[in-house]
């Protein structure tokens, strides 16, 4: 028996052909996929020591004004901003593809077990751990698995994948929770199928359209997060971020030189703002109410 | 009487909410944490002296005597003193967090207050032009990083390079005028930040209750728009809008002024959390994450009692 | 020849969807005499719903939007008045029942609140005189000790007492007109007739047309003077009941009632199934829209759509090229 002779499998198929029609005529979804392309393709670069292999040499003087050499300047102890701006690219597709991934893996199993056993035990257990996670404040969560992985460098991506989880967690449990009543699944009991591969061989494929919006949501906020965290100390560890590039510029602003703050911003806002964009404009095509045809 | 025998329940039903938060703490900060053992012995001490500050901080007993001795701190309220200040912990609490709620509530109620203001305009005219713009706006606005936002306010109001109307960082309430402007610019930077995730959820909302049946019916029976949109959006709006309210309350006593006042200085609870991450003060934080996770417990218990005010299908049974 | 009450006039109403624009309701024209009861039939989605809101001048918009066509109630144009004045009629002059009883009422006020809110706005009575008068309109649709049930909030009566309820809210102001749109659809099925005898009843004595939209033809049969049958946003027959189901003209409806079993054991929740689809209204055919269902179909069928004409002398009307 394939998944494919299942009939909500070809249900799942013209859904995401029909939303894959429908996000191709949404301009401002295309428009941001080609500028995340874009950061993608930089990152990439990056990633194969293609440019920005400079970002941690004392190029200039301090403070250099724009220039051919430096294209935007240096920061307070002479290294080039516009390189360490682009390698910082990378560290943003990191920490974000790391977390989105992560968090989306964890959230779609444990809501997918506490959905498909949902009001037994395994369903109490998962809705109290998230509870337990929601209330404890994001940035001690952070700090607390920071210390007890003695700092390590992905103490950060952990901590926002036991937190981020959860969303996606929430979604994949109501709709597993209406899937398993549905025919296929009952079928697919009736035949025998063992319950591990029900669920996740059956079930959690047809919530896919849920995973992908929710990676996008995650990738974005692990970015925001990132800032955040490396002004306080608790982020990246080694290499050269936005947030890190946003901290440094603090001292820098208030002499008045805006350079870094201005460098860093400006990027991490594109990229955030085209991720925005680009995962309404997903979530709005996968909408199977907005894609109500007869 | 009803209320309060519900209130009880709750907050027994809130008893493994809070275990697991302390439970989680206890492993993180405590059990897994840093060892302080070589922080409080002497240079150069012999095994005898090790062995002596290990039992003092408890670390040669089993895992349950020291979480549920753990418990029983938070129980009596008793976290000890700081490890950095010496101060009582309590005594820093009830210094700090009346700071923090004069820091965070201006923009609280303004970013929420604007937010449905902002949500149901664009409701109104969903579809039109003025609700892309707000909803264009909003997109603007979650893009950009609260820290950037910070930093941008401050150098626009507050540096020579900008309009120079306010201190560059520091807290003072010693007069309301000084008050006024040493919120201005963490206020604005909130509500710059926040704006734009509200006014998405709240005409989410909006929009939901305002294709409603009821709403239908109403409009056929010749009820005219405004009364409308009292009685039936926005009175049935209430049970999410409280919810978010609600919710978010704990998470910007401790969260969300955490950044805010270590960027400026302000002596809140937000900064002593920091330093005590910093530091790894270990009484402070522990009494931080129970103080959070007691807060969840009662904002939950909160919204369900504001659930039975709006809504009469919810029984408080 | 007095005026009748109501008179539409090549009525369309069209959605603008992702997908493109649906013609919902497509030119459709009738008139209703003060009394009458008209039957307007067909099957799911064929544009019964939107054209009684669309009388209403409640056609939600955005999408919908009356493309065209005119609206007249005792000879005064609706389409062209302003909300104030519509709301000064909606409610008095006409009112509207709906599908849903569960959800058409607003969950977080007492019934009495709504009801009394209604009279008051357009009888211009006390609060005391509008809660007595809601009383007394609960008393007549037959919920048990209305002074007590007046003050339960919707989630507290069944379907059936919230659907009279709403009849009773729709006749406090005594209209003219009732669109009843499916008002027993929803409900079981001994409830479905003790509703649907309380209305006709009512109708009687408050000497008020109907218009009232539903799937069941026996229903049709009972309550209703004329009936007209729709077929994806179109008219495609409108007859005296009688005539209508003596000789079912367009093949559609006789379709409809040749499927109808004879004895029943339950009211249909559903229209007799026919064979085939619905057209997408995305892509409508050039010709009859029933031609691709029809066992009668022939080339010029497929060319252009018949229009609506009359039978030769009888009240009948049918948009067939071989009407039976
Ligand atoms: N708000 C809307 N947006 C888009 N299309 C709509 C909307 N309301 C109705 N339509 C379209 O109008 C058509 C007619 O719908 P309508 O509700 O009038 O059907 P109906 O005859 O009342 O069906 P039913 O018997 O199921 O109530 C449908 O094809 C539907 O797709
Ligand atoms: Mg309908």
């Amino acid at each position: 028996m394939t998944a494919a002779a299942l009939p909500v499998e070809r249900h799942g198929d013209s859904l995401w052909r029909r939303a894959l029609r429908k996000f191709r005529r949404d301009r401002v979804g295309m428009l941001a996929l080609l500028v995340v392309g874009s950061y993608a393709v930089i990152a990439a670069g990056v990633m194969l020591g293609w440019w920005a292999t400079g970002w941690a040499e004392i190029s200039g003087p301090k403070w250099a004004p724009v220039s051919a050499e430096h294209w935007l300047g240096t920061n307070i102890i002479g290294q080039d901003i516009f390189s360490r701006a682009i390698y910082s690219t990378r560290t943003a597709f990191e920490v974000g593809l790391v977390v989105a991934i992560g968090a989306t893996l964890v959230g779609a199993v444990l809501g997918a077990l506490a959905g498909f056993y949902s009001a037994t035990w395994v369903d109490e257990i998962v809705i109290w751990l998230m509870g337990v996670l929601d209330s404890v404040p994001f940035i001690l969560l952070v700090a607390a698995i920071a210390y007890s992985l003695q700092d390590s460098p992905w103490s950060m991506h952990i901590a926002m994948i036991v937190t981020f989880w959860i969303g996606t967690a929430r979604l994949v449990r109501g709709e597993v929770i209406k899937l398993k009543g549905l025919e296929f699944v009952e079928s697919a009991h009736a035949i025998g199928l063992n319950r591990l591969s029900i669920i996740f061989r059956h079930i959690l494929p047809n919530t896919f359209h849920i995973l992908l919006v929710q990676a996008t949501i995650s990738f974005v906020a692990a970015i925001k997060s990132e800032v955040i965290l490396s002004f306080l100390g608790l982020g990246v560890k080694d290499g050269m971020s936005w947030g890190l590039m946003i901290s440094e510029s603090t001292f820098e602003v208030l002499a008045g030189y805006f350079n870094n703050f201005i460098a860093a911003s400006v990027l991490m806002f594109g990229l955030v703002m085209a991720f925005n964009m680009f995962s309404d404009a997903l979530q709005d095509a996968l909408d199977p109410r907005t894609v109500k045809s007869p | 009487m009803e209320v309060l025998l519900y209130s009880l329940r709750k907050v027994i039903a809130g008893i493994p909410l809070v275990l697991g938060v302390t439970l989680i703490s206890f492993l993180l900060i405590v059990y897994f944490g840093p060892d302080k053992t070589y922080e409080l012995v002497g240079k150069n001490p012999t095994a005898e002296q090790i062995a002596e500050v290990r039992s003092q901080l408890g670390y040669d007993q089993p895992f349950v005597t020291r979480y549920v001795r753990y418990l029983q701190e938070i129980v009596t309220l008793d976290f000890g003193n700081s490890e950095s200040t010496d101060e009582k912990v309590s005594s820093i609490l009830a210094r700090t967090i009346p700071v923090s709620l004069l820091l965070a509530m201006p923009g609280f109620i303004l970013g929420n207050g604007l937010g449905v203001a902002l949500a149901l305009v664009a409701a109104y005219f969903r579809g039109g032009f003025i609700d892309k713009l707000i909803m264009g706006s909003a997109a603007v606005g979650m893009s950009v990083s609260f820290l950037i936002a910070i930093i941008a306010f401050q150098i626009l109001l507050s540096s020579s390079d900008g309009l120079n109307l306010f201190p560059v960082r520091g807290w003072d309430t010693s007069t309301p005028l000084a008050y006024i402007q040493h919120v201005t610019v963490p206020t604005l930077a909130t509500v710059f930040v926040a704006l734009g995730y509200n006014t998405r959820f709240y005409r989410a909302v909006i929009v939901e209750e305002m294709t409603r049946d009821h709403v239908r019916t109403a409009r056929a029976f010749g009820v005219p728009p405004a009364r409308i949109f009292y009685r039936n959006i926005l009175k049935n709006s209430m049970v999410p809008i409280v919810t978010r309210v609600v919710f978010s309350i704990p998470l910007i006593i401790i969260s969300g002024s955490l950044l805010l006042e270590s960027y400026f200085g302000i002596p809140g609870i937000g900064k002593v959390t920091y330093d005590a991450i910093v530091t790894g003060d270990q009484p402070v934080l522990k009494a931080v994450v129970a103080l959070t996770a007691i807060l969840f417990v009662v904002a939950q218990l909160l919204t369900d009692i504001c659930y039975r005010l709006v809504d009469p299908r919810v029984s408080l049974r | 020849m007095t005026q009748p009450l109501l008179e539409v006039a090549n009525l369309t109403v069209e959605f603008a969807t992702d997908a493109g624009v649906i013609r919902a309701v497509d030119d459709v024209s009738f008139t209703v005499t003060a009394g009458e009861t008209l039957a307007l039939v067909g099957e799911s989605g064929c544009g019964k719903t939107v054209t009684g809101l669309a009388l209403m001048g409640l056609v939600p918009s955005p999408p919908g939007r009356v493309v065209s066509g005119s609206v007249r109630l005792q000879g005064k144009e609706l389409t062209r008045l302003d909300e104030q004045a519509l709301r000064d009629i909606r409610g008095s002059r006409m009112a509207m029942i709906f599908q849903e009883p569960m959800t058409a009422l607003n969950p977080v006020f007492r019934i009495g609140s709504q009801m009394t809110d209604v009279i008051r706005r357009h009888q211009g009575l006390t609060r005391r005189q509008a809660r007595q008068a809601a009383v007394e309109m609960l008393a007549k649709v037959g919920i048990p000790v209305p002074e007590k049930r007046i003050d339960e909030y919707p989630h507290q009566l069944s379907g059936g007492m919230r659907q009279r309820v709403m009849i009773a809210m729709a006749l406090s102001c005594g209209p003219q007109l009732l669109i009843a749109d499916e008002p027993t659809t929803a409900l079981d099925v001994t409830t479905q007739a003790q509703v649907l005898e309380l209305m006709t009843e009512l109708q009687r004595e408050f000497g008020m047309a109907m218009i009232l939209i539903t799937h069941d033809l026996g229903v049709v049969a009972q309550t209703c003077s004329q009936a007209i049958v729709m077929y994806s946003g179109r008219m495609v027959e409108q007859a005296p009941v009688q005539e209508l189901f003596a000789r079912a003209r367009h093949p559609y409806t006789a379709g409809l009632l040749a499927s109808i079993p004879r004895i029943r054991e339950r009211q249909l929740q559903q229209l007799p199934v026919i064979e085939g689809m619905v057209p997408d209204p995305l892509h409508l055919p050039e010709g009859c829209r029933f031609a691709e269902r029809c066992a009668k179909a022939k080339d010029y069928c497929l060319l252009a759509q018949p229009e609506l004409k009359p039978i030769g002398k009888t009240a009948s009307q049918v948009a067939c090229y071989a009407p039976n």
